[in-house]
């Protein structure tokens, strides 16, 4: 537990020296721009609220990578599965209206479904073809992309609308604003606190993470593994369907083009930051969120691009990770080597 | 018959840049690195080209750079992967959110545009006609006039199939995906031979992603790969690495690329014509899933 903080504090601190030098090279001045990117999302009751509002996304998708990788299945659907969350959310927004209580839990479920819907296709196809849900999730992801494309330009159009978009969804879905913070983050929060329970605490996630580990042993030690893929494949995919929904019902209140982006992705990469643990998960997705929510701010004031932001995680993935595992490797050959002298002695 | 050619003349530029990338990626498959970074190195290579053809109006410049900008990716790659003994999933994927991002913020800085970047000055590669062949009815429309890209990935075919099974070096690189401890113990140092391997890929994918961005059409586009990294690396896996395989794999995926430009005259909305060849591989991995059962229930 130690080691993984320490590993990860060296890597956050190399690779934001990394991301100095890119901006040095650039000719801008690395601190003051560090200073605005902390001050527009973390210094404050205000940024810091915006900051978890927008680690939202971050946070469940990672989740969704996570719980994925740790339980073996390679599930990098996130992307499609999150647009189609999104899609099922708005299509119920735009037809359904019932009074706020109703209606926010009623467009959640329909998110949840979504997801869990596209995710299941890649499980079917593993289950009857043995085809490998890695490259299946990934052309699925494109395919979602067009087809909701497709959906907001033509059957759902908003005719008053410039660029493809839906028209908005009722009132009473949007997801209600408590003070500063968005009630967006509660169920973030619930959901990482019910994951986490569900996979420390249940029989169902110990399965989970044993056949992850070892699905030989799994299997001997009496697990189903193939009701076990399908379940880690269906509550994944969930995961990532609710971060559509949530995106839609706490942000612009409608489907708009290129929605999705790069939240899902950003979340397999935090889950791979996090080692796929579930706290990491949150931590580290509440970190990228700031750097996101950050760079936008830093743009007004210090003229560096807020795109930079992107660059800039790539590079922590890369040197957390590879902090972590050379610090492994090191750690190996040390005590090796002490293997090896205490057998010569 | 104009229709015809105009089919098979999209197949071609439809197959010419999964071609190359996964014949980079042959060599990383051989040498036993499960490389999905081409999608990155294609990307870092169609932003460099523009970059370079742009600056130097010269599109020989855009290649040139166009490599290194793929090779960069492959020495970031190398020096994670095999010096630092990172994850390669996790290496690769993020080398490929690292091109993407990197790609993006220099559309910003360099060109200061959001989105596309085109203009008159990039000069694309230029197309090739050959002299007595192009004379030849139907025949002759379709072998000559292509890009020079669609020519060096044809013979690359052959190059990769000859380097990788008559040559030592292709020797090497498959007993290293094969068995590294031998080929350890028998002198050579696997990391060197999987270094190379990776700087083939990316010549390959360097190639690939210039032809997108100087061939294909004649710009720039945020993450205007969509994909094809991947669609590659399944058609790697779909013949197990073989070149010829490969070349198969690929002009279908040309095929269904260019049968969904040409659907798109006839009314059907791009967005369903775009999902074509992604539907393609799924069906095609469907087909590589029930070969591999049968031979398994052969075996038993």
């Amino acid at each position: 537990m130690k080691r993984r903080l320490w590993s990860g504090l060296i890597g956050v601190v190399v690779a934001l020296a990394v991301g100095a030098l890119i901006m040095l090279a650039q000719g801008y001045r690395p601190f003051s721009t560090y200073a605005a990117l902390f001050q527009f999302s973390l210094g404050g009751i205000g940024p810091f609220t915006t900051t978890l509002k927008n680690s939202v996304p971050l946070v469940l998708t990672g989740l969704s990578a996570a719980v994925a990788f740790a339980s073996g299945p390679v599930n990098l659907g996130q992307p499609g599965q999150f647009v189609f969350g999104a899609l099922a959310a708005t299509i119920g927004g735009l037809y359904i209206n019932l009074p706020a209580v109703l209606e926010i839990p009623l467009l959640l479920l329909l998110a949840i479904a979504g997801g869990a819907l596209w995710s299941s296709i890649a499980a079917f196809l593993r289950r009857a073809f043995e085809m490998s849900e890695f490259i299946v999730t990934l052309m699925l992801n494109m395919i979602a992309d067009f087809f909701t494309a497709w959906v907001i330009a033509f059957p759902l159009m908003d005719r008053k609308a410039y660029s493809p978009m839906t028209p908005q969804i009722v009132m009473n879905g949007w997801m209600p604003d408590l003070g500063l913070l968005s009630s967006s983050t509660l169920v973030m929060l619930g959901a990482v606190v019910l994951v986490w329970f569900v996979f420390h605490r249940w029989r169902a996630g110990y399965e989970w993470r044993m056949t992850g580990q070892n699905s030989v042993f799994a299997r001997l030690g009496g697990c189903d593994i193939q009701r076990n893929f399908l379940a880690v494949m269906l509550v994944t995919g969930a995961l990532a369907g609710l971060a559509g929904g949530l995106v839609v019902m706490a942000g612009p209140h409608r489907f708009i083009k290129g929605l999705g982006a790069n939240y899902a992705w950003d979340g397999i990469m935090i889950a791979i930051m996090a080692n796929n643990s579930i706290v990491g998960t949150l931590v580290y997705g509440v970190f990228i969120a700031a750097i996101q929510t950050g760079a936008l701010g830093m743009e007004l004031i210090t003229n560096v691009p807020s795109e930079i932001a992107q660059v800039l995680q790539a590079v922590l993935v890369l040197i957390i990770v590879a902090t972590r595992e050379y610090t492994n490797v090191l750690l190996d050959r040390l005590s090796a080597r002490r293997q090896a002298k205490e057998r010569a002695a | 018959m104009n229709v015809l050619i105009g089919l098979i003349t999209g197949m071609i530029s439809g197959a010419t840049p999964i071609l190359l990338a996964a014949l980079g990626g042959t060599f990383t498959f051989y040498a036993g690195i499960f490389n999905i970074a081409m999608e990155g190195m294609m990307l870092m290579a169609a932003f460099f080209a523009v970059l370079g053809s742009f600056f130097f109006h010269s599109w020989l410049i855009g290649l040139a750079l166009a490599i290194l900008g793929s090779l960069t990716l492959a020495l970031i790659f190398i020096l994670f992967s095999v010096r630092l003994e990172t994850d390669e999933f996790v290496t690769g994927i993020a080398l490929n959110l690292f091109a993407l991002g990197i790609t993006t913020y220099f559309l910003r800085q360099i060109f200061k545009v959001k989105g596309v970047f085109t203009s008159k000055s990039i000069v694309p590669v230029p197309q090739l006609n050959i002299p007595i062949i192009e004379k030849i009815p139907f025949v002759g429309p379709i072998l000559s006039g292509r890009n020079l890209i669609v020519y060096i990935a044809v013979i690359a075919t052959f190059f990769c199939y000859y380097l990788i099974f008559k040559t030592r070096f292709g020797l090497r690189v498959r007993g290293a995906g094969y068995n590294a401890d031998s080929l350890d113990s028998s002198g050579v140092r696997t990391s060197r031979i999987r270094m190379q391997a990776l700087l083939l890929c990316a010549l390959f994918c360097g190639l690939g992603g210039a032809f997108l961005s100087l061939g294909y059409v004649t710009l720039f586009a945020e993450n205007m790969t969509a994909g094809r990294g991947w669609i590659s690396l399944a058609a790697i896996i779909l013949v197990d690495g073989h070149p010829y395989g490969i070349a198969a794999i690929s002009l279908l995926f040309g095929f269904f690329d260019g049968l969904g430009l040409f659907l798109q005259n006839y009314g059907v909305a791009s967005q369903f014509t775009a999902m074509i060849p992604y539907i393609a591989t799924l069906f095609a991995l469907y087909v590589y899933a029930r070969r591999v059962r049968e031979k398994k229930g052969k075996r038993t």
